[in-house]
């Protein structure tokens, strides 16, 4: 395992095809093999994988949206009135990029400059995200979720309705279910052929991620004293079946999940600073971060499933590899 | 492993109507010479905007949590923008020494308030430190009469800041004072010109700390200045050089009598001081008290209250925010300290008779 420490918080982690990201609070991008950018006025409050494969699309507490490769970077898009980027969504499919500012969501293309969209909602928006083949987004905000159309300028978006505060959004990879994360510790979840409605509760804290594996089949999510993993089988996904717990630990509580829908394995990262990845078919926990510390505030795994990049909220952060076992 | 036990960053809320003097009173706090680093989250982006510090904007986006607690609501911008504020924050370094919460006008200060008592990252990370209410001197009393708002903000405050005392006369200054004591038997009021009031009467003030819960002032529990049984001490706030003066039923400034606002206000909102000499069955008084906040929390703004609880030696302090309480066994009674419970409840159409009987009845 390789890690390092930065002198800022470490607010989002990923992989691009070459390697391990941290986004920080100073505004700065890292990459894996130590080069970096300060792109950001501020602070990073979200990141996503460029359409490219390449980079990293960043939105920033500046009111700017930016993407950073290792040797430069440049400004795609900014917000009305410098407002708070908060949350960004990429679809290498169709090459759009999405991001919210306040109550507005905006959409702009990765290979046409010209190209923008914005669409206003009655509140804050908290979370976007793309359907797999990034032609709708998702955004989540009070009272439920909006789905727009991308690319269509004029257009009421579809409400999937549920009452309460709904703080990020996720589209199953097959495109057929929508989940919410909400501000009282549950998730929500709609058929979107259908919009039924489909109830995930029982956490004893707020869910903060969410992510698919095993084709689909699964949904890991966070916010238990282990990883939360929910069926996605068949037309009714997770309606009438029980979750399963996989690593429950009485004294802690995972803070953040990371998975891929091609792989059948996932990472978690916990609230005393350890880091596990696991088979959930299989036995036992593969303790990549051993040591405790502070809470795991990043986490990410690569496209092949086999590499973790953490980040701890005291600016540790590091990668390692499933296979290696514990550094 | 490693130590993450930081302080939390103190929060103080600033209400106030439209005119009361609150972007002036900002303006103090970011360009006063104190070496401080503060994140000030606004309504609307205005004016101010000083280089080591940040201005937010915020959407007063009120909602409703779904635990099923009715008066649970809170601010979903201030939970977002607390949570994009600390990812400036340096490991191991407070990434502010404060942040301070500037409402609208017509804001209720329950939501702000609740919001830092029930979302679990804020509440990690925040802690709120006071409510500061600024009211016109000229205005406030128009504004209390017609604006439920008003009377809320002024209830729900620690401090109250009575601002451009230089545009009324004394006679209609106590006239004010008198009826802003009625609402808030607990917040002291501080005269202010152009909101030049120092600053350590502003921030830092402990309002919802229990440990800082020292006394409830017996001041507090005297009628209002100009009514009858007023006890003078040198907390009334008004100036007597000019006049050799003497406190009596014939006393000089008669309010009642003056000043265009001098009828009698009742308003819906007002402060009910409770005491007894008594000690106080622990039990009974705990399930009292959780019934009547359960009842009528919604009602009930602030209260306070610190209790002698039979074969407890150490003061039991409370406070509570709607039905949000918080209450701890505190420092010891002293040796020489008189030994009583007194409670202050601030709320709307209160009975008063009601909650006397109930606070006694908890007697040992």
């Amino acid at each position: 395992m390789t890690s390092t420490t930065y002198d800022a918080q470490v607010t989002a982690a990923l992989f691009d095809r070459d390697g391990a990201i941290f986004c920080l609070g100073d505004g700065t991008v890292r990459f894996e093999d130590g080069s970096y950018n300060a792109v950001h006025d501020g602070a990073i409050l979200c990141a996503a994988l460029h359409p490219s494969g390449e980079g990293v699309v960043t939105g920033g507490d500046d009111g700017r949206v930016i993407w950073s490769r290792k040797q430069e970077a440049g400004v795609l898009a900014t917000s009305a009135k410098g407002q708070w980027i908060d949350a960004v969504d990429a679809s290498a499919e169709s090459k759009l990029i999405a991001f919210s500012s306040g109550k507005t969501v905006s959409v702009i293309d990765a290979a046409d400059a010209g190209f923008r969209r914005d669409f206003a909602h009655e509140r804050t928006v908290s979370g976007v995200a793309f359907d797999p083949k990034g032609r709708r987004i998702a955004a989540s905000t009070y009272g439920g979720a909006a789905l727009w159309f991308a690319r269509i300028d004029k257009q009421k978006p579809t409400m999937l309705k549920w009452a309460g505060s709904h703080t990020g959004v996720a589209f199953s990879p097959d495109g057929a279910f929508v989940v919410t994360m909400m501000q009282d510790a549950q998730l929500h979840g709609w058929r979107v052929k259908d919009s039924k409605d489909m109830r995930m509760g029982g956490y004893p804290s707020k869910v903060r991620s969410v992510a698919f594996l095993s084709k689909g089949q699964l949904m890991a999510t966070s916010g238990a004293q282990g990883a939360v993993l929910w069926p996605f089988i068949g037309s009714n996904g997770p309606m009438g079946r029980e979750a399963t717990e996989i690593g429950y630990d009485e004294g802690s509580l995972v803070t953040l999940v990371a998975a891929r829908p091609e792989h059948g394995v996932m990472a978690a990262g916990l609230d005393d600073g350890r880091v596990w990845h696991a088979h959930p078919a299989g036995q036992g926990l593969n303790f990549l971060k051993a040591d405790k510390g502070a809470p795991i505030v990043a986490l990410a795994m690569s496209p092949d499933g086999q590499r973790v990049a953490w980040a701890d909220e005291d600016g540790n952060a590091g990668v390692a590899e499933a296979d290696a076992g514990p550094a | 492993m490693t130590d993450t036990t930081y302080s939390k960053i103190p929060v103080t809320v600033l209400t106030g109507y439209l005119g009361a003097g609150k972007t002036t009173l900002l303006n103090r706090i970011l360009t006063e010479d104190h070496g401080k680093r503060y994140a000030v989250i606004v309504n609307e982006f205005g004016e101010i905007g000083i280089d080591n510090d940040l201005v937010v904007g915020a959407d007063e986006d009120v909602f409703e949590m779904n635990n099923g607690c009715v008066c649970c609501t809170v601010r979903g911008d201030l939970i977002r923008v607390v949570a994009g504020l600390m990812k400036r924050q340096r490991p191991g370094k407070p990434a502010f020494d404060a942040i301070i919460v500037e409402t609208t006008g017509l804001a209720d200060p329950g939501p702000v308030a609740q919001t830092f008592f029930v979302d679990e990252d804020v509440k990690a990370k925040t802690q709120l430190d006071s409510v500061t209410a600024l009211v016109d001197a000229k205005h406030v009393m128009a504004r209390l009469d017609d604006s439920k708002e008003a009377r809320e903000q002024v209830a729900f405050a620690d401090r109250i800041i009575l601002n451009k005392v230089d545009l009324a006369t004394e006679a209609e200054l106590v006239a004010v004072e008198q009826r802003l004591r009625k609402l808030n038997p607990l917040a002291p009021i501080t005269r202010a010109e152009r909101a030049n009031v120092p600053l350590d009467q502003v921030l830092g003030l402990g309002g919802f700390d229990l440990e800082r819960i020292l006394d409830i002032n017996p001041e507090f529990a005297n009628p209002a200045h100009g009514e009858a049984g007023h006890v003078h001490d040198e907390h009334c706030g008004h100036d007597h050089d000019d006049h050799d003066h003497v406190h009596d039923e014939h006393c000089g400034h008669d309010h009642d009598h003056h000043g265009a606002r001098g009828h009698a206000h009742n308003d819906d909102i007002k402060g009910i001081s409770l005491s007894l000499d008594r000690p106080m069955h622990g039990a009974r008084f705990t399930a009292w008290l959780d019934k009547l906040l359960g009842e009528q929390g919604q009602n009930i703004l602030r209260a306070k209250g610190i209790i002698d609880v039979d074969g407890e030696d150490k003061r039991l302090v409370f406070q509570a925010v709607h039905m949000i309480l918080e209450g701890d066994l505190q420092r010891e009674w002293g040796a020489n300290e008189r030994r009583w419970s007194r409670a202050v409840f601030i709320g709307r159409d209160l009975d008063e008779a009601a909650l006397k009987a109930g606070f006694e009845a908890c007697a040992a």
